[in-house]
């Protein structure tokens, strides 16, 4: 079968289908597992016995695990995740407002995060195995140890408490109250050509996506140094030299672009990491986002609402991997059959 | 010059420990320091403490650090909303790190050798079963992982050293298939099978000690993620129990009184900071000292 | 067109300078090949390096000029230096295939390197066909579309012999071109290589270990042992007559193809490396020369002009070497001699029917799979005490043989048995008893021996894998054994505690045989143990296979690509083309008087050291 980018993508999407269901029954299976009674925080404390039993057959609680889970799946392919105990509202609702305050977090710590690495990266890089290699090497190190949440929870006491410049609570200033259009703050303050609301939305975005992007920005600029010095140590790249190939085309045709490759994987594989910092970053920055969503579901056994979002971050990962496996495809010559 | 750099007359090897201590660069020295630092003041809180770390002096409540105006001498890092002892609480904080660390550490290391090296031996069956278990695994948030765990296993510390295991196993197990399946292809894995050695024999005694380096670098590393994650967990209010102190539990209570009072959470941001780069750095260095002293010793051969 | 005179590069070390490169002095007229010989350390691609101005930190030219035409290259400046390379100055690297950009094609190299010596971009295309075309490779228009990856090494070989002489460059340094290729690419492409030079008259530097071969293609011939030259002139004479004790000793451990069969003398020892060569005053061979003297190791000896052109650096020319040539131990088992227990003809080895098939799954979605036959209806025996060659190119199976007769193969189709059991499908009893009986010499030391493993660990590594019951039994003996066999495989005691980082190649070859003997198996297969040993080292391993198998009467199959070993060696060889066995029979039948076409061919590619025989030609 020939290995084209269209046939990887299609692979990896259908593959994708059992892992979720896969994953979405282990995620019922080790919910209910808890010998908790998420009945309690529905009822209230005078409640009968008769009542609590009427309930639970209402919501199907009632029934073997696997019907259970049966009627979750047969529902949840028909687009329902069921109703959030906490909320009152349905899941998918709830996921549909929070989804794009987290994928317009992440995106933009994500540009940030590139912008930063790439230099750094190259800097480091140019300095390797020389006297000054300990600079970028200790900076790295030390970034490396000071996880998201710690930067966010930094940022505010720096930026919020101690030269109070920026805002660091929710995602746009208590005076602004916009109709959503796609649910990305900043596209949609633009799309209203709301000026003033723009620029606010963007402040309030600088710490959390900031913080982000300072707790991603060290394993991309390793992985993409070591990237670089293992191309330059190809014998292609010395023979290059002798070929009398110009030293900048040997960096930029020879070492960068080689190394571009390993790295886009690698960085591919860390995608699950970046969403499970942005998670935290959201509660720190009080953003109404599915990470926000989901702590507040895990914090009240919440399981319609837990099942609901795992499942959504989910399909995230799968996307994510599809995407990533077909660009690697598309720029490397080598893994595709002819 | 392939017969001047090592020497066919060069001396015999000398004490592999000793060997290998010798060749620690400085970074690995310093992540030493920090972790063992760490440990000491971990086993060492009681006395090290001015003071219990739930004790309550609602006279004395958020004080300053003893080097500022209102400071006391008697609370060096000031008080919380509660009176407490920033100090006390951060040392005995150090408590919870470690032991979470370290075991959290022994268990996914374990547990993730055993299904690398399983994997990476056997291959065929064996291996696509683990290998894609250990992709599924991965690409997921291991946050979002651990949060359901916690809420099917309940909170607690062990639940969080479970938790932890049960996400992290994969890391290992990935990394150190790798590498078993580049040490099962060398040629002398096949000599020691072809001379009779059994499967377990040859796992034991010529896969695993290739392998054993990286392994102690990746614990290291993985010390400092157990750490993060359980100051995450703390943080959210899921691991340890409303009694006992934890770092992430001091950041999720100085949070109120951030503008009165931010050392009360500067200072556990700094101590996770502190103990998770003593492990970076050590395992890093671990696996700088590993990995030229390899390259080199291949570089001379060929 | 390229003059060294009296150039001498040094390196920094704990211990001062030291002169890696010493008085190197050589002149490639215009239009010829000079042939740069020596074995791995002697310092040939540091000669390269230095050529090219790329010299590693901490190396300096302390001594000398080289020239390159009327221009001056020493001392010139870097940038001026850098901008001669690819231009007027071209090299071909040795391993073709990792040579180019993997993310670039061949035309967008080749046109790359158009760019890079001037030629205006609407002609690019047009003399990348033509080149190409010279390289008698097919199809170049396709060929420009592929990626290195998608060539095969002699193919990317010659894309990059077409693009060194795109530059009608005044000097190309051809470092090892052919060592990573088969013996029938090697010579096409040498054939090329030469014709080329003919044809456009450029000027060659060709860097070799194969004395032999640089006898057949070049004109003349520098001779390289520890970073001096220690002989130079006329390729072939060099060859016939070899004055230098090195030279001789170099040419006499080749085994060779044609010519009298004799027990090739060994030079023990190995060369020394740069943290020796600050000590020696003197002759840099004399230790391991049979007929140096004092005088030899007072001062540096000067090059010496002799009649034709030839230059010796010794003091002894004219002097003998004989049987001082490197220490020769008793000889007991010559070549082509009967084998030995005729009264018991049973094969030892018998192989019927063998035939082995790959299969490459696709992965997790792909529907078929690809079905490689690797092994195709092979069949020979071995009998007790004798040596069986098997002989090929890469690709024709004879690993797989290697494998299958130990068992390592279990999907194999047909029947291999040893000693009465049969290999496929041993299990429990059996399969221990197997153990006893054959045991296999991997080909690279490096890889074969466990670096964690001391020589004395190694060399007990089969003693461990025993049943408690045999380890018991044999425990007592244990150290002595070892005793005896460190003595055996010529290894002194002082390095049972040495690990294989420590050991030089050949050092760590005689461990790896010494373990295969360990447990005094009747038969031993050797898998290319001698591929990439120097050829000095290699006669060293080869005589002690001999000693060895005459000593304990074992059999050996040996598998090797060069002809020339199995013919020193072996009694009979069996000929292996793309999985089956095309012809078998005595060695001086089959190589004297071969029957298959294939044989042909392989035999008319390997360079004879006859000059009667002329090589390259066409196979």
């Amino acid at each position: 079968m020939l290995r084209t980018p269209l046939t990887v993508l299609l692979q990896r999407l259908l593959a994708g289908i059992p892992i979720l269901v896969l994953l979405s029954l282990v995620v019922f299976v080790v919910l209910r597992a808890l010998p908790s009674d998420p009945l309690g925080m529905m009822l209230p404390p005078s409640a009968t016995r008769a009542e609590a039993q009427a309930l639970s057959a209402a919501l199907g609680l009632d029934k073997p695990l696997y019907v259970q889970f049966y009627i979750w799946l047969e529902k949840a392919l028909g687009g329902d995740l069921g109703h959030s105990f906490l909320y009152q509202q349905s899941v998918v609702l709830l996921i549909a407002k929070a989804l794009p305050v987290t994928l317009e977090l992440v995106l933009v710590a994500l540009c940030i995060a590139l912008v930063i690495s790439f230099p750094l990266a190259l800097f480091a890089y140019s300095l390797y195995g020389k006297r000054w290699g300990v600079v970028p090497d200790t900076i790295v190190v030390v970034m490396q140890s000071i996880p998201a949440f710690l930067w966010g929870l930094l940022f505010i006491a720096l930026f919020g408490v101690f030269f109070p410049v920026l805002p660091f609570s929710g995602q746009i200033g208590p005076d602004y109250h916009l109709p959503t259009i796609t649910g990305f703050m900043l596209l949609d303050t633009l799309l209203l050509h709301n000026g003033p609301a723009f620029r606010d939305a963007l402040a309030h975005m600088v710490l959390p996506a900031c913080a982000l992007a300072l707790g991603f920005c060290p394993l991309v600029v390793r992985v993409l140094r070591s990237c670089l010095i293992e191309a330059s140590r190809e014998p292609y790249v010395m023979v290059a030299r002798l070929r009398g190939v110009p030293a900048r085309r040997i960096l930029l045709r020879y070492i960068q672009k080689n190394a571009l490759l390993p790295t886009i994987t690698m960085i591919g594989v860390q995608f699950g990491f970046l969403f499970g910092s942005a998670l935290l970053i959201e509660i720190i920055f009080s953003f109404p986002g599915i990470g926000s969503l989901m702590v507040s579901a895990v914090k009240s056994n919440d399981l319609p609402l837990i099942q609901g979002v795992t499942i959504v971050f989910g399909v995230l990962m799968v996307l994510i991997n599809a995407v990533v496996d077909t660009l690697y495809v598309v720029l490397n010559p080598l893994l595709r059959d002819h | 010059m392939e017969q001047g750099v090592a020497g066919p007359q060069g001396l015999p090897r000398k004490n592999a420990v000793l060997r290998a201590l010798q060749s620690l660069s400085p970074k690995a020295w310093v992540g030493l320091c920090l972790v063992l630092f760490a440990v000491f003041v971990a086993c060492a809180a009681p006395w090290l403490a001015p003071h219990k770390p739930d004790a309550q002096d609602l006279l004395n409540m958020l004080l300053p650090p003893m080097w500022s105006a209102n400071g006391n001498l008697d609370f060096p890092l000031g008080t919380d909303g509660l009176g407490q002892c920033i100090l006390s609480r951060a040392i005995y904080g150090t408590r919870v790190a470690i032991v979470v660390a370290v075991s959290a550490a022994t268990g996914a290391m374990l547990l993730g050798v055993v299904m690398a090296m399983l994997a990476g031996y056997f291959g065929g069956w064996v291996d696509r079963i683990i290998g894609y278990v250990v992709d599924l695994w991965m690409s997921f948030p291991p946050v979002v992982l651990s949060l359901v765990l916690m809420v099917g296993l309940g909170t607690g510390v062990v639940n969080v050293i479970l938790a932890i295991v049960l996400v992290d196993w994969t890391r290992f197990c990935r990394v150190v298939r790798s590498d078993v399946i580049v040490v099962r292809r060398r040629q002398y894995v096949a000599a020691a099978r072809l001379l009779g050695f059994g499967h377990w024999k040859t796992m034991w005694r010529e896969i695993l000690p290739a392998v054993g380096p990286l392994i102690i670098t990746l614990f290291t590393l993985e010390m400092g993620v157990a750490v993060i994650v359980e100051a995450i967990l703390s943080f959210v209010g899921l691991s340890v129990s409303a009694g006992t102190v934890a770092w992430g539990v001091m950041i999720a209570d100085s949070r109120d009184y951030l503008h009165e009072a931010p050392w009360g959470m500067l200072t556990p941001v700094f101590c996770i900071f502190l103990l998770v780069l003593g492990c970076n750095a050590l395992g890093d260095g671990l696996r700088e000292s590993l990995d030229p002293a390899l390259r080199e010793r291949e570089k001379e051969q060929g | 067109m390229i003059r060294f005179e009296h150039v001498s590069l040094s390196a920094r070390r704990a211990s001062g300078q030291v002169d890696l490169l010493r008085d190197i002095s050589f002149t490639v007229p215009q239009g010829r090949i000079l042939g740069l010989v020596g074995e791995s350390g002697a310092g040939k691609s540091m000669v390269g390096r230095l050529i090219a101005g790329l010299l590693p930190e901490g190396f300096r030219i302390t001594q000398g000029h080289i020239f390159l035409g009327d221009t001056e290259l020493t001392g010139m400046p870097p940038a001026q230096r850098a901008a001669l390379l690819g231009r007027k100055l071209v090299f071909i690297p040795q391993e073709p295939l990792t040579a180019l950009n993997p993310l670039m094609t061949i035309g967008e190299s080749f046109a790359e390197q158009l760019e890079i010596i001037g030629m205006a971009r609407p002609r690019r295309h047009a003399e990348m066909l033509r080149r190409l075309e010279e390289m008698e490779l097919p199809q170049p228009a396709e060929i420009l579309q592929r990626y290195p990856h998608q060539l095969s090494g002699g193919q990317c070989q010659r894309v990059l012999i077409a693009m060194a002489f795109a530059a009608e460059p005044a000097l190309i340094v051809a470092d090892e071109p052919t060592t990573a290729l088969d013996v029938v690419t090697q010579a096409n492409v040498m054939r090329i290589l030469a014709r080329r030079q003919k044809a456009n008259g450029t000027s060659i530097i060709l860097i070799t270990h194969d004395l032999v071969m640089a006898s057949h293609v070049c004109d003349e011939m520098v001779v390289l042992y520890a970073g001096e030259v220690v002989e130079s002139g006329d390729a072939r004479t060099i060859l016939a007559q070899p004055l230098h004790p090195y030279t001789q000793s170099l040419s006499g451990s080749t085994p060779k193809l044609a010519g009298e069969a004799k027990r090739l003398p060994t030079l023990e020892g190995f060369m020394p490396g740069l943290g020796d060569l600050a000590v020696i005053a003197g002759c840099r061979f004399q230790e391991r020369c049979g007929i140096g003297d004092a005088r030899c190791g007072q001062r540096r000896i000067e090059l010496q002009q002799m009649d034709g052109g030839r230059a010796v650096r010794c003091l002894k020319v004219g002097v003998p070497l004989g049987d001082a040539a490197g220490s020769v131990a008793a000889d007991t088992q010559g070549h082509g001699e009967q084998r030995a227990g005729q009264a018991d003809d049973s094969p030892l080895l018998r192989v019927r029917n063998l035939s082995l098939t790959y299969r490459s799954s696709g992965g997790l979605f792909s529907w078929g799979s690809r079905a490689n036959k690797a092994l195709d209806d092979v069949s020979f025996e071995v009998y007790r005490g004798e040596c069986v060659g098997i002989v090929g190119e890469s690709g024709s199976g004879k690993s797989s043989i290697a494998r299958s007769i130990v068992g390592m193969h279990g999907e194999c189709e047909g029947a291999i048995d040893v000693d009465g059991i049969s290999v496929i499908g041993a299990r429990g009893e059996a399969l221990e008893q197997l153990r006893r009986t054959v045991q296999i010499i991997f080909q690279d030391p490096h890889s074969a021996l466990n670096p964690r493993r001391s020589v004395f660990r190694l060399l007990t590594q089969g003693f461990e894998a025993l049943p408690p019951r045999a380890r018991h039994e044999m425990a007592a003996q244990l150290e002595g054994k070892v005793a005896e066999l460190m003595g055996d495989i010529r290894l002194p005691p002082s390095m049972l505690g040495r690990y294989p980082s420590e050991m030089s190649g050949g050092q760590k070859q005689r461990v790896n045989i010494g373990r295969g003997v360990f447990l005094a198996p009747k038969l031993l297969v050797a898998d290319e143990i001698v591929s990439g040993l120097d050829m000095s080292v290699q006669a060293q391993i080869l005589n002690l296979l001999k000693e060895l198998a005459a000593r304990y009467g074992i059999a050996v199959v040996l598998i090797s690509h060069d002809l020339a070993v199995v013919r020193y060696l072996c009694q009979r060889v069996v000929v292996m083309y793309e999985g089956r066995a095309v012809e078998q029979g005595p060695v001086d039948e089959v190589f004297l008087r071969p029957r298959h076409e294939y044989t042909r061919r392989l035999l008319a590619a390997v360079p004879s050291g006859d000059p009667g025989k002329p090589w390259p030609v066409a196979v």
